[in-house]
């Protein structure tokens, strides 16, 4: 029970968010006239090819004008757009919680399905990809020299660390990729500038998984600068402010290993905000996805996430996308909040 | 804590003294920016093709030259408003304009151009005849124009290119490379039977033919040294004739280069600076308003007001901000008030968390306990003794909510939903990248705006880092990448 309130009720918050973002999305669609507009451009449109195909068999001018008052009648209320976008809006996003994406109007699936589902099926594990790698290289780098420079504090390497976090607040991802490509892809010619594989991809699933590193090689070092500086740096001030706690004397004086002291007095204090920064930072590469995907072409969520809004209008997938994000989103914070839960013995009480 | 001693703490450290002067900077030039510049310089000038065409087209800076040990041509633009002699001969009179400049790059210029404007004739279509006499002392007639006659039903005086110049491309308009043609072969003789290709007759303009018979076309050396270019006008004695401009088309220009439409880069990121300076000083004073009055209100009114003001900002502190960013803008328009609003809309709570925490510390103090006892109206209590004591804290987290919003637009512009009527460096930025001018290597284009932002939003931190060891160490916002 003690465990089980706290995370119910952060979960329980989190589902309210959830639900607050949904409600305003389908505000802003219905409220600006936005939904009633692409719905009518789409009508229209489809007015338009059937009057060419009905001009070439009704001839009497009048006749046709009747059949297509009849047409637009029908399409309208295929669309719905007989129905104000209040009623018709949360119908559509009631579809789309219960996962039923609907199709989309012009973006194709690589293997040329319409589903937005399957779209979205294809793109997910391309941004897991850069996500969980980074993440990783992140965790791994910033945990090593954080708790090295937390016993090293005030050493050159010290302030230099504390300058590069400083400075990679103020640079932005998207533009540190940008230098890279010219640098890394264009000057030196050592990576490639973007995209996911080279054309044509290699057939054999070593050269191929070989040539997906190398593309992937660029936008993980982008991800992993801009999150690395910041999170050496909670790891160093974390782990210097518990090293000073009266325990952790306790345990030198009892003449544990400094291995040990570290590992299990320190670190396990220090866990739940390392973990906290750690996973912030990595909803925060989350919409950083969109912005590097798009730098390096890669063919992700992120990707497509600004595909959908350079395009042509598609509501369905505006909704169905920002659906999913938010879902991803909301997802990722309920872990972070259980892990919190599990670290941190003080939530329960 | 008094806002004096904020102010000395800033000038006490580097990062502090550094951060103020790049501020002093960023604030004079765009003083003079906003003095200088038009104020509808981003839709009248900047997105008016119209305006540029007179540029050379992605040119690096000047200052390349510099580096590089090839040297291109600089961009020249020669103006004439006054003809150098004037002949009236039977009622007929010449004017010849006459200009030089020096040709001393291997490279043959981007192009030439010539405009004309503003041409009042009364009775004859005046006639033009541009030529260029080189080093050589050879003479060549790129161009013959005669201005348009009269009309049906247009009476005398007839005014032509008054409203729009009239403007040559002299190095791609076919009767001007016919011209060049014509020169060669009768001023070379081995030139006969050679056939001539148009595309480079940039080289031949400002080169001298080599004849080698393991060639199979004809090529040219550079022919560096002064060059005159020579416009004639005959016509009536009483005709107006406007200034006229020549154009040699650089391949470098400028400070900062120019894009691939021939803007003059140094001139958008110049207008960017107040810009940014609008959108960050902006939307962090309007946050800082909304995030202290209800900070404020939800921690010393407390009961229901706290309870919503508290769940609202938790909802919009747990927003996946980029997405719902771009969602929105999409769909209520770019527009620089609104891009502003929206950013002030996600950025509000954890100013409002933070501050009802210092709230609930100040409202059992004894100062607000006198206050009420004095019988002060709540409001009176909230404005004159509870927010000054705030005020140090909201001011350190005011400049620290500043490179959000300038680093939250830019993202915005870079995903091409910047306010396009005015330009910002996220959007020359964008530009840069979408029309693939880095795969070309244009790095002129791409590196400086972003500079730039990393710039000025390092400025903001440099202050806000030198004041937070005034405030609190604890409160640091990481700005949205």
């Amino acid at each position: 029970m003690s465990i089980l309130q706290p995370l119910l009720v952060r979960t329980l918050s989190l589902v309210v968010v959830f639900f607050v973002i949904l409600f305003l999305l389908v505000i802003t669609l219905g409220a600006t006239g936005f939904s009633d507009r692409t719905l009518r451009s789409i009508v229209n449109e489809d007015l338009r090819g059937i009057r060419t195909g009905l001009a070439q068999t009704i001839r009497d001018p009048d006749q046709l004008e009747s059949v297509m008052r009849e047409r637009r009648q029908d399409l309208e209320s295929f669309y719905d757009l007989d129905k104000a976008w209040y009623v018709r809006l949360p119908g559509s996003l009631i579809r789309v919680i219960t996962l039923d994406l609907g199709e989309a109007r012009n973006m194709r699936a690589f293997e040329g399905s319409k589903k937005i589902s399957r779209i979205v099926l294809e793109r997910l594990p391309n941004t897991m990809i850069l996500l969980t790698t980074s993440f990783l290289v992140t965790t791994v780098i910033g945990l090593a020299v954080g708790t090295y420079l937390s016993t090293h504090p005030g050493s050159r390497l010290d302030r230099i660390i504390s300058y590069f976090a400083a400075i990679s607040f103020a640079i932005p991802a998207w533009w540190l990729g940008i230098i890279l490509i010219l640098l890394f892809a264009i000057q030196f010619r050592i990576f490639p500038s973007g995209g996911m594989y080279s054309s044509p991809p290699p057939v054999d699933s070593l050269p191929r998984f070989w040539d997906l590193v190398l593309h992937a090689t660029l936008p993980i070092i982008t991800l992993v600068l801009v999150s690395l500086g910041p999170y050496i740096y909670v790891v160093r001030t974390m782990t210097i402010n518990i090293a000073q706690e009266d325990f952790v004397r306790t345990a030198r004086a009892k003449g544990l290993r400094e291995r040990h002291v570290l590992t299990a007095h320190i670190l396990r204090v220090a866990s739940p905000p390392i973990v906290t920064g750690l996973i912030l930072g990595l909803t925060g590469t989350l919409g950083g996805s969109i912005l590097i995907e798009t730098v390096f072409d890669w063919q992700g969520m992120g990707r497509l996430y600004f595909e959908t809004f350079a395009g042509t209008p598609d509501e369905g997938m505006i909704v169905a996308l920002t659906f999913v994000f938010t879902l991803m989103y909301i997802v990722a914070r309920i872990i972070l909040e259980i892990m919190y839960v599990l670290l941190d013995p003080r939530v329960r009480y | 804590m008094g806002s004096n001693e904020i102010i000395s703490h800033l000038f006490r450290s580097g990062s502090g003294r550094l951060g103020i002067l790049i501020l002093f900077v960023m604030v004079s030039v765009s003083i003079f920016v906003l003095a200088t510049f038009p104020r509808n310089f981003g839709s009248q000038i900047w997105s008016d093709p119209s305006q540029w065409a007179d540029y050379p087209k992605a040119a690096p800076p000047q200052w390349v030259n510099l580096i590089s040990e090839e040297s291109r041509p600089k961009h020249i633009v020669l103006k004439m408003s006054q003809p150098g002699s004037e002949n009236i001969y039977g009622g007929s009179r010449t004017n010849q304009y006459s200009a030089e400049f020096v040709h001393s790059s291997n490279e043959p210029p981007s192009f030439l151009s010539i405009s004309f404007s503003e041409i009042q004739f009364h009775t004859r279509a005046p006639q033009i005849r541009i030529s260029l006499l080189r080093p050589d002392n050879k003479e060549i007639v790129l161009f013959r124009h005669i201005v348009r006659g009269p009309r049906a039903g247009e009476t005398s005086p007839f005014s032509r290119y008054s409203e729009s110049d009239y403007r040559t491309l002299l190095t791609s308009d076919k009767i001007v490379l016919n011209n060049v043609e014509t020169f060669f072969k009768t001023s070379f003789k081995d030139f006969r039977g050679k056939a001539f290709n148009p595309d480079i007759a940039r080289h031949a303009i400002f080169g001298t033919p080599i004849f080698e018979d393991s060639l199979n076309q004809t090529e040219f050396t550079p022919l560096t040294g002064r060059y005159e270019i020579n416009i004639q006008v005959i016509s009536d004695p009483r005709d107006d004739i406007g200034p006229m401009q020549f154009v040699y088309g650089g391949s470098v220009y400028g400070f900062m280069g120019t894009d691939a439409q021939g803007r003059d880069l140094l001139k958008g990121l110049l207008f960017g600076l107040p810009i940014a300076l609008l959108i960050g000083v902006g939307a962090a004073l309007l946050t800082a308003l909304i995030g202290t009055t209800l900070g404020i209100a939800s921690g010393y009114i407390g009961g229901w007001v706290d309870i919503c003001i508290q769940r609202g900002a938790d909802i919009v502190a747990n927003i996946p901000v980029l997405p719902l960013l771009i969602f929105l803008i999409f769909i209520i328009g770019s527009k620089l008030y609104l891009i502003i609003l929206v950013l002030v809309a996600f950025s509000w709570p954890s100013l409002a968390i933070l501050i009802r925490s210092m709230v609930l510390q100040t409202r059992s103090s004894q100062l607000v306990e006198m206050a009420i006892t004095l019988g002060a109206s709540p409001t009176r209590i909230m404005t004159r003794y509870i927010f000054p004591q705030t005020a140090p804290f909201v001011f350190a987290q005011l400049v620290f909510l500043i490179p959000s919003a300038i680093l939250a637009e830019a993202a915005l512009s870079f995903l091409g939903l910047g306010d396009a009527s005015i330009p910002t460096w996220g959007q020359i930025l964008e530009q840069g990248f979408r029309s693939g001018g880095i795969y070309v290597g244009y790095w002129w284009w791409v590196l400086p705006p972003g500079l730039l932002i990393v710039t000025t939003a390092m400025t903001f931190i440099l202050l806000a880092l030198s004041m937070e060891q005034v405030t609190n160490p604890r409160l640091r916002k990481r700005p949205l990448q």
